[in-house]
Parts: C-alpha cells; structure tokens; sequence
C-alpha cells in the first residue's frame, strides 16, 4: 500500500486554498499549528508515518458526465475521449507527500448506472470526502446532485465527510454560458454545502488542484484526529468528539435536507 | 641640468634592463639552437630509413593499380552474365503469369460451360465450384486478357455468362437454404451453408445459418419457459425453477457454438465466430429477458423490493411496520436462486469471451484488426441484454442480502440467550454465522463487486448494530451489589418488606453484562477468523485477479477487519464499567487498613505483627476472593484485563495511603516484603505482565527501606546500577520525608 517514491508534482508543502473562496463551507487556509508542530517533530512524524489512515474518496454523479475521465487523468495523466462505462466500482490509489509525510489517497470512482447503485453505496460508509460530479454542459446533471448528495448523507454513517461538487468538461464552454453555469453551480454548491470545483478532464486544468485540495483538508484532519484521540478513549464521547471538530460548518447541511 | 641628468641616469638604467633582457634572450636562444643541434643526428637516421623505403613503395603502387584492373575486368563481366539472367527470369516470370492467364481462361470456358449444365442438373456443389474458380481469378486481369486476345466476344461472353451464373447461384443457394429450414431438411441445410462461402458471400452464409440457429434456439427456450412457468409448487425444484431454466438456455447455446464452430472453421475460415456469436447472443438476449422477467413476475421481486426500501426507510425501530415485515427464511432461497442466476449468467459471458477472443486471436492476424475487433466484441458484450439484467441481478441480489443479513442479526440480538455453562451467549455464534452464510453466499455469484459490497454491507452491520447492542448493554451498568452482609441484609429486609425481591434482578443484569463483555471479547476473534477465511476463499473461488482488484479486496477486508477496534474500544469502556463499581468500592476498603497499623516498628512489635495477620495477607486473601468470583466468568483476555485494572486501582490507592502514613526503618523493610509479595501474587495471577503497573510502587518501596539517606546514590543517578525512576525528584523527596528517622534537612540537601 505504501509508495516508495512520490514524484515532485505530488509533494506538497504549502496547504491549497479552494477554487473560490466564496463558494466553500470549508475556511481552513492553512495546516492546523497542531499538524505542522507534530509533522516536523522527529518523534512524531515516525508515529504519523506507522499510524496514519488511508484518505478514502468516493466519486459519484449520473451517468457520463466524467466520472472515470477525472481520475484517468489524475492518476495517468490521459484523456479518452471514447466513453466507456464503468462496471460496478472501479479502484484507484495515489500517493500524496504532504510535509514529507507519506499520505495515500484511495479513490472509489463508481458507475453512475442506476442498477449499480447498491454497489455504490456500501462504500459511502466510512468515506473521507465524497466528490459529487456534474457535466457543466448538461443542467440536468447539476440538478441531480441534490439526489446523489443526499444518498451519499444518508448512508454516511456517523463521519460527516467533506463533500465537493465538481462541474466537468470545463473545455466545452466558452466565456458566457460558463458563467452561467458556474452561476447555478455555486447555488447548488451552497445549499448542499459542498466546495466548488469547476474541471476538465480534457486539458486537465484543476484536476491536480482539486485532488492537493482534497488531500491537504483530510490530512490536516486525520494528522490532528487519528493521532491525539487515541489517548483517551471513552466510548460516546469519542464518537461525539469525532463529529463535533465538523459540526459548526455541517450544521447548515442539516437544514437543506428537511 | 638635473633634468637631462635625472634623463641620462633613466636612460642609463633602461639601457641596462634591455641589456638584461636581451642577455636573457640569448641564452635561451642557445639552449634552443643546443637541443635542435642535439636533434639532428636522430633526423638524418630517419631520413635515411625512409629512403630506403620508397623503392618498395613503388613495387606496391604498381601492383595495386593491376589489382584495380583485374577486378574492373571481373565487375564488367558479372554484370554482363546477370544482366542476362535478369532477363530470362523476367521472361519467365511472363511466360507463368501467361500460362495462368491462359489457365485462366481455359477455366474460365471450362467453368462457364460446366456452370449452367450444374446448374440445370442441380448440382449446386459443383456449380459453386466453379464459380469460386471463377471469383478467385483477378477480375481486372481478366478484362485486360480479354482484350489482349483475339476473340475478345468469347472471353467477354464467358465472363458475363459467369457472373450471372453467380447471382443465379446466389440467389438459388439462399432460396434453397430458406426452403430447407422450412422443411427442416437437417441434410440440406447443412449442404447449402457450406456452398455460401464458395460464392463468396460468407457473412450472408452465417447470417443465415445462424438465424436458423436462432429460431431453434429459441424453440426451445419457449418451451423450457413453458415448463417452468407451469411447474407445481410441490416440485423438488419449484424454489431454484427459473435458474434451471437460465441453466438449459445456457447449455444449449453453449452446445450450439461448440457444435457449428468447427464446422465454420472449416468451411469460413477462423475468425469468423465473432458474427455467428454476435447473432446468437441477440436470441439469448430476447430468451434472458423474457426468463428473467417471468422470473420477477414469478417471484414477485418487485413487491420485495418495495417492502424493502419502506422498512428500511421506515426505520428499523419503528413498531407498525412489523406486521409487514418480510421473515428473512423466506428471502434465504430466493437469494440463493438469485446468486445462481447470476453465476449461470457469469459462467456463460465467460464462455462466449473465451470462445470468441480465441477465434480471433487465431484468425486475425493484422495486429491493429485484432484491436478492432475485440473491442467491438467486448463493446457489444456488455452492451447486451444479457449483461445488463446479470447487473440487475447482482443489483437485486445485494439489496436482498443486506436485507437479510440486518434482519436476521436483528432476529439473532432479538433471540439472545445465555447458557449458563458458556462465557458467551448465542447472538455471537449466530450473528458470525450469518455474516459468514452472507459472505459465502456472495462468493458463489462470482462477482468481486458483489462480494466486495457484502464485505462492506457486513463491516456496516458489525460496526454499527452490533456494536451498538453490545454497547447499550454495558452502558446500562454492572450493579455493584452488596459490600458486606449487614447491607446485604438491609437490602434484603427493605425488598421483602416492598413485596419484590431484587437480588434476582440484580443477578441477572450483572450476567448480562459480563456476557456482553465476552461477547466483545469473542467478536475479535470471530472477525480475524473471518477475515483470514474469507480471503482464502475468495482467491480460491477467482483465481484470476489482478493486482488491482486484489487492492479492492483487500482494502475492503481491512475495513472489515477494523471491526476490532471498535470492539476493543467496547472492552475498554467495559472494564472501566467495572472498576468504577466493582474494584473500587471493594478495593478501597481494604488497602485502606493499611492506615490502622502503624508503620513504626520496635524489634518486638514486628515480631507480633509477623505472627499474626499482616496487612498484605488480608489484602491478598480478599483479593482472592474477588478475582475467583470473576475468573470463570470472564474470557481469558478479558479476566487479564480486569487483573490489570484491579492492580491499577490497587497500586494507585496503595500509593496514596502511603503516603498518609510514616515509617522507621523496619517499617520500610516491613512495607518493602509487602510490595514484593503483592506483586507476585498479582503476577502469577495472570498471564499478562503486571510488573510494570508495580514499577512506582516498587520504587517507593526501595526509597522507603534505604538504611541511610545517602544510599539514594546507589540507585539514582547515570552509573550502572541506577534505576529507571518513575518518581520526579519531588516525589522521591516526598516519600523519604516519610521515614521519621531521616533527617529533613538530608532530604533536602540531597542532588537530584
């Protein structure tokens, strides 16, 4: 499971900001002190290294809107333009180096078929982040975000993930209609409380980005979480300590759903 | 004056330097002239040597340019012979295409007069013969000789003759065909397909073959449906009917393709299985579909599926829907007809794959066709009805398994019961036993997806329902119970007196908590089996994985795997439970005795004390009789773990009285004997090591039996025989000051 060496376009040292600062619930700018005091302590980083879980992602979104073609090109660097569907759950792994921390990324890109869902949805359980795609070019696949959004929340379990809505196929529009596409993304992205991303799988722009984004957010997290929590195990209160470090920016999500 | 003095004086001494300079040139000039001087003898040697060499030389040159000539000659020459073997092979190789076109056309006449008199006799073989004599001459060559030779209209008319022959031919073979599948003239059938490809017309040959194929096929698939569907609920095999029927259509298609797949070898040439296939499998697809939906009809699969999401949307706790519920027996069968469907579908994709991908290896052999093809083939394969409804299937199976798999952990809890003669209770056997059944189950429809979703859906139902449960039961408390008789007896007397006796309760709660506690501790063991197996079984059962789906796998089982920490964490919490109200109340108590006896021995006094019942043989006597009380009832790790917490609470408190108390010396030496007996008490009590929660008492022992203050350098400090101190230098302080015969003022001026 462990990569042995991380090409430099995969170390990352400075934390990476959102697309647009208004269109995200989540504020963290920078590595928690926490983090970076743990990560550069000797001591500790062995323990971050031997300890450290897997970031789980889980990429979900109707059919065709690009789903594989992202983590394509994230993880290969291509671009097929040919479609081909996916079957079942399709299994990826990355490996980030955030402030010379070893960190793997494992990426479940599922089928957008209808007669896949129940494949899809044991693995929402436990995820870290789920990414809601769109095909920028088609409204109606924005307008069911909603529905993914909500099936992903109501199989979750008690981890709230972090949840980011990528629009696709970025290329295919010029200036004026990509503004009013971004315009009704960034409304969606806001009542469900997700991080707006917009891509293109095709020239590749934002997909690096995107991914260092998710990485740095769930790092900073897991670093501050998996490694001081174990200390004091009460059962209860943990599962409450592990809601509560999200709560305040998921308790708006809550209100969507009713 | 001065001035052209000053001047002559400069001049004077430039003079001089140029003097020097030119001195200096000189002499290097010499040694020049000396070493060239010295070379030249060495010179004329070589000179020498040299002219002796150019007479040879000259003999060389002369015969090097006789060489030159001689080969010219041979060049000329050779060119000259092959210049006329060119020809005479171009000539030859005139006279053969010649003597093909002449062969040409004598089969051209040959076979246009034969053509029409088969023709008239019937004799369709012989007729296509010639016609695939006719069709493998080179179409435009045969014009050009036509025009080449004299009696062009001969040619002409043979040619035009022979083409029509073949549309006649065509167009008759077809009609024949058709007439002998409608006569089901097996003899003729067979006798027309193998003259399609000698017109030259292979796909139609197929097409046509095939939708034979297809028609008979699909007879019997009818019929087979038919006695499904009419199949008596008493039959042996009414439950698994439609499987069956799904099986008989795939073996027929499967004997079908390995029957006629020589035969087309034979007759079409390889790689040509790909479009009688991809005729098949639309047939296959009609008949799949049409079991597929009797079979939802049938099994009302619909009206499952529905009951399913109410209840789960419902809420498993919420009480009016209980009279809807499905029984999860019920559901146990058809979910295994299901899995058998779908491994019967799997089995025969895998087939035609095999097949197919065969035939084209060996029958195409341009690389980038190859590539083509198979992605055409894989294209329509998964495009086809018969893949979509396996993913419906599969669908429809893990919607009904994870059904299952809930409720009848549901059923498993609901039902718990606890024999007595066990340290666990039945829900832990049944719930790993159903998981398991589960897990098994989605192994035998062969779909790593489907195992990979039960894996999860399992990991889901453990962690959360079932831990849930285990947890719910240990929050609600072990009841601490009586301390002494005199309590006990209160107790007992406010109970009668209130018309309800409570010990039995209070027995039974305890029970249920211990039980949940073993039941946590038996869950780790139970999921590690499980994992290690399912694994295991998994490989077995798809041997051809690759690393990636391995990656799936296995990141799937670790989820499943970390179950244990969470039931770890659930002993944890358990054992806490305990030792706020069992160890503690008890415990204190009785280290607290230590308080009544003073620790400031005269020689005669310690003798008493030694005769009588010291402090640590109460201790340990009571301690006895609190760990026997446990130690049949908890699993072997867990009576660990509570020895480790009683010794916690132990030492902890043991500490603390201590330090309420003071010693002399021969209560230091008494408290020392003390410590070391508890300890080996405790260890031998239990397999784990429990020398390290004794590390500080033990050393609080050491401080407070050191015969002068000064001796703490023996064992402080960073020589050899130092200890590893787990007190500051402020506790140790604190605990020497204990000892009424050391003088403070020591303490305090010791260097720590």
């Amino acid at each position: 499971m462990h990569c042995d060496q991380v090409s430099k376009d995969r170390q990352i040292e400075n934390f990476v900001k959102p697309y647009e600062m208004c269109c995200t619930p989540y504020y963290k700018l920078d590595f928690s002190e926490v983090t970076r005091k743990l990560c550069r302590d000797k001591n500790s980083r062995n323990e971050i290294v031997a300890n450290l879980k897997v970031c789980k992602i889980i990429i979900v979104g109707d059919v065709s809107v690009g789903k594989t073609s992202i983590v394509n090109r994230f993880c290969r660097k291509m671009f097929d333009s040919s479609y081909k569907s996916t079957i079942g759950v399709d299994f990826e792994m990355e490996c980030f180096e955030i402030l010379g921390i070893p960190y793997n990324l494992q990426i479940w890109d599922t089928a957008g078929q209808e007669r896949f869902k129940s494949i899809a949805q044991s693995y929402y359980r436990n995820s870290h982040v789920v990414v809601v795609v769109f095909d920028l070019s088609k409204s109606e696949t924005l307008s069911n975000t909603r529905k993914w959004f909500l099936d992903a929340m109501h199989t979750c379990g008690d981890m709230l993930p972090y949840v980011f809505l990528v629009g696709t196929k970025k290329d295919l529009l010029g200036g004026f209609a990509y503004k009013n596409a971004e315009l009704s993304a960034v409304n969606v992205a806001k009542s469900i409380n997700a991080e707006y991303w917009p891509v293109s799988s095709k020239n590749g722009e934002n997909i690096d980005s995107l991914f260092a984004r998710i990485a740095v957010l769930t790092f900073d997290d897991c670093v501050k979480n998996e490694l001081l929590r174990p200390r004091e195990i009460y059962i209860g209160s943990n599962m409450i300590s592990g809601k509560a470090n999200r709560s305040d920016s998921k308790k708006n999500s809550k209100c969507t759903k009713c | 004056m001065s001035a052209s003095e000053m001047s002559f004086e400069e001049m004077q001494e430039e003079i001089r330097n140029q003097l020097e300079k030119l001195q200096i040139e000189e002499d290097s000039l010499q040694e020049e002239m000396s070493t060239i001087m010295n070379q030249a003898p060495f010179l004329n040697e070589k000179i020498k040597s040299l002219k002796k060499l150019v007479p040879a030389l000259k003999i060389i040159e002369h015969d090097a340019v006789g060489l030159v000539n001689t080969i010219n000659d041979i060049s000329d020459s050779s060119e000259k012979i092959s210049g006329k073997i060119r020809l005479l092979d171009e000539a030859r190789s005139r006279v053969q295409e010649c003597q093909s076109r002449v062969c040409d056309l004598i089969d051209l006449e040959i076979c246009s007069q034969g053509v029409q008199a088969a023709i008239l006799d019937s004799d369709y073989e012989k007729g296509a013969a010639h016609v695939h004599r006719f069709l493998s001459m080179d179409q435009s060559l045969l014009q050009k000789t036509a025009n080449d030779v004299e009696n062009i209209s001969n040619t002409l008319k043979s040619v035009r003759t022979l083409q029509d022959a073949t549309s006649q031919l065509r167009a008759l073979v077809e009609h024949k065909f058709n007439e002998a599948v409608r006569n089901e003239d097996l003899v003729s059938i067979e006798r027309f397909f193998k003259i399609f490809p000698l017109l030259g017309i292979h796909e139609v040959g197929i097409t046509e073959f095939c939708t034979y194929l297809r028609g008979k096929v699909s007879l019997t698939a009818e019929k087979n449906l038919k006695t499904a569907i009419t199949t008596p609920i008493s039959d042996k095999r009414y439950n698994i009917i439609f499987a069956d029927t799904l099986t008989l259509l795939f073996e027929g298609l499967a004997k079908v393709i390995d029957i006629h797949q020589p035969l087309l070898e034979t007759y079409y040439g390889p790689g040509r299985l790909f479009s009688a296939v991809n005729i098949l499998q639309k047939e296959c697809d009609v008949q799949v579909r049409r079991i597929f939906n009797e079979w939802m009809k049938c099994r009302q699969i619909n009206k499952k599926m529905q009951q399913i999401s109410e209840i789960s949307r419902i809420g498993p706790n919420s009480s009016f829907s209980k009279l809807e519920r499905i029984d999860p027996k019920d559901l146990d069968i058809l979910i295994g007809e299901i899995t058998f469907m779908h491994y019967r579908s799997e089995l025969y994709i895998r087939f035609i794959q095999r097949k197919v991908m065969a035939d084209i290896e060996i029958g195409i052999l341009d690389s980038q066709k190859k590539e083509e093809c198979i992605n055409a083939f894989s294209q329509a394969l998964n495009n086809s009805e018969l893949t979509q409804l396996k993913h419906e299937l599969l669908s429809h199976y893990l919607r009904l398994e994870q059904y299952f798999m809930e409720e009848s952990i549901n059923k498993a809890v609901a039902m718990d019961s606890v024999d007595s003669s066990q340290q666990t209770s039945s829900m832990v056997d049944d719930t790993f036993f159903i998981v398991r059944k589960c897990i098994r189950r989605s192994i035998s429809s062969g779909n790593l997806d489907g195992i990979c979703a039960i894996i999860n859906t399992a990991c889901r139902v453990l962690e959360n329902d079932f831990c849930d449960v285990l947890r719910s039961k240990l929050r609600q408390g072990y009841p601490s119970g009586y301390l002494d008789l005199t309590q006990a007896y209160n107790v007992l007397q406010s109970s009668i007196q209130q018309g309800r006796l409570q010990s039995g309760d209070t027995e039974q709660s305890r029970t249920a908590f211990i039980v949940a506690l073993n039941n946590a501790d038996s869950c780790i063991e139970y999921v590690d089996a499980l994992c290690e197996g399912v694994l295991k079984e998994i490989e077995n059962a798809l041997p051809g994985m690759n690393s990636n789906e391995h990656g799936k796998l296995e990141s799937c089982l670790s989820g499943l795997s970390s179950v244990t920490s969470n039931l770890k964490e659930i002993i944890e919490y358990g054992i806490q439970q305990l030792r706020s109200s069992v160890i503690k109340p008890r415990v204190n108590p009785w280290v607290d005795a230590f308080l009544n006896i003073s620790h400031q021995f005269t020689e005669e006094e310690l003798s008493v004390y030694e005769a009588g019942e010291t402090f640590v043989q109460t201790l340990i006597m009571n301690l006895e009789s609190l760990l026997s009380s446990f130690k049949d009832m908890l699993t072997v790790a867990n009576y660990d773990a509570f020895v480790g917490a009683l010794t916690t609470e132990v030492t902890q408190r043991l500490e603390k009285v201590i330090l309420k108390s003071s010693f002399n010396g021969l209560g230091g030496l008494i408290l020392d004997k003390e410590v070391r007996s508890l300890a080996s008490y405790i260890t031998a009590a239990t397999s784990w090591s429990v020398r390290d929660k004794f590390a500080r008492l033990t050393q609080i022992a050491t401080v407070l039996n050191l015969e002068q203050v000064s001796e703490i350098a023996d064992y402080w400090g960073n020589h050899d025989g130092a200890l590893t101190w787990r007190l500051t230098p402020s506790e140790l302080r604190s605990f020497l000051l204990l000892r009424t015969d050391f003088k403070p003022d020591d303490v305090k001026r010791l260097k720590l």
